[in-house]
């Protein structure tokens, strides 16, 4: 079972980060998921795919009712992003899925019809949970053609989907960054291959300079924390990416 | 209990996909008894009135493959139609092993929300779906018997025609041959059905 984590909480506006399941199987790649919370409305953001289903489903209910889960956002088209999508509408038929306009036609393959889909356009849209407005953010490219990341402008916490993740070894079960330099080891591979576009990368980088985020978190690895949010995006910027090998 | 579903209805798709090379298999052989058998009634023909029974009994083999033909595309539009329900029955014995899972994994509002979906919606939805799948199997049964019936008729007009082939005079050789290549085709029908009906058992 994973863990379900308090990152935030002011009065009723909480973030939970489902993380690190010791029982997951090696083959399957780690995965983060994030339940927003406001008052009694919630949004879960990268819900991940069928097989961690029980395991998201388990930690999540130990903090909040699934079945008051209205919402979900995809930040791409992926299996380990969203696949599980046709349990949560078991639970709620009604549920809406917030992602690019780019997958609304291809998402569906994993279940849900036209009435599931809320599709973001490329400049990205306002989704409110209870009295918050959320932000989606794009990221175009980095790694999907159709991309978009979560800002909440209140709790200060950027959801940056693949940017940002680290394939950590096993062991490392930490869930905030502790020391910046050895962790982005970890995710150097994964951001020079993953990462298809230098252009997009220097836009994101720009976009997201912008914001003020105090925690910036993945959907694959441990969470940044303060100024290593700024180290990241420094780090990303000089980075080349798009590259086969390392 | 959740994995043991999951090879059942594995095991269901399986069946069907074996019935379907099954049925192609009688497909193309009555396709080659409809061709066969008006080659036959051409040979009647040339024989002339010695060969006039024969010429009859070609005819009459002759409606008898398309008629096997039509049942048969009947039988694969029977099995066509179970796939989508096998399918939806291995899409709800997958969703049964994963909400066991999660069940195991829950403990408190986690676990009760679990119960309460799988007592509701969920168990009769794959109560139907099982329903839906005998309820195909006995159609499936039914039309394999009668084609069985089909063919039987098929096999009494090959022996009748190696009866008439004896009267054929100096066409009696060839004639004796093609009633012969009848008999051993209708015979591969037979044992085609028999091993649909095994697999339907």
């Amino acid at each position: 079972m994973k863990t379900a984590r308090v990152i935030y909480e002011e009065g009723g506006h909480k973030w939970i980060a489902l993380v690190r399941d010791p029982n997951r199987p090696e083959y399957l790649i780690d995965t983060n998921e994030y339940l927003v919370i406001d008052g009694d409305d919630a949004i879960l953001l990268d819900p991940g795919g069928n097989e961690i289903f029980p395991a998201v489903f388990s930690a999540l209910s130990a903090e909040f009712d699934p079945r008051k889960i209205n919402k979900l956002f995809a930040s791409h088209q992926d299996p380990d992003i969203i696949s599980s999508l046709s349990l949560w509408l078991e639970f709620n038929p009604q549920i809406k899925c917030h992602i690019s306009w780019l997958w609304t036609s291809f998402v569906p393959h994993f279940g849900g019809n036209q009435d599931t889909f809320i599709p973001i356009p490329d400049g990205g849209s306002d989704i409110t949970v209870g009295g918050q407005r959320l932000q989606t953010i794009p990221a175009h490219y980095l790694h999907s053609s159709g991309n978009f990341h979560v800002y909440d402008p209140k709790a200060k916490i950027l959801f940056s989907g693949d940017v940002g993740a680290a394939l950590l070894p096993p062991g490392d079960e930490s869930l905030f960054v502790e020391d910046f330099d050895r962790h982005i080891r970890h995710a150097e591979g994964f951001h020079r291959r993953w990462m298809g576009s230098e252009r997009a990368k220097r836009d994101w980088c720009n976009r997201v300079s912008q914001l003020d985020i105090q925690m910036m978190c993945p959907q694959h690895g441990a969470i940044y924390r303060g100024e290593q949010v700024r180290r990241f995006i420094d780090w990303f910027a000089q980075l080349e990416v798009g590259l086969v090998k390392g | 209990m959740a994995a043991v579903v999951t090879q059942d209805t594995g095991r269901e798709l399986r069946r069907i996909v074996r019935i379907n090379e099954e049925i192609k298999s009688v497909v193309a052989t009555a396709f080659k008894i409809n061709l066969m058998a008006m080659n036959a009634i051409f040979l009647a023909k040339r024989a002339g009135q010695t060969a006039l029974g024969f010429g009859v009994l070609s005819n009459e083999l002759r409606r008898f493959a398309m008629d096997l033909q039509k049942q048969m595309t009947a039988l694969r539009e029977m099995t066509y139609g179970s796939v989508a329900t096998v399918t939806a029955l291995v899409k709800q014995a997958r969703l049964n092993r994963v909400l066991d899972r999660a069940r195991k994994e829950s403990s408190g509002l986690g676990r009760s929300i679990i119960d309460e979906f799988m007592r509701s919606r969920h168990g009769q939805a794959y109560a139907r779906h099982r329903e839906q799948i005998a309820a195909l199997n006995r159609r499936l049964s039914q039309m394999i018997a009668d084609t069985a019936q089909l063919v039987e008729l098929g096999s009494v007009l090959a022996r009748s025609a190696k009866i008439e082939a004896a009267y054929g005079g100096p066409f009696s050789t060839s004639l004796m041959q093609v009633s012969s290549d009848f008999e051993r085709t209708i015979g591969e029908i037979q044992r085609s059905l028999e091993s649909l009906s095994k697999q339907q058992d």
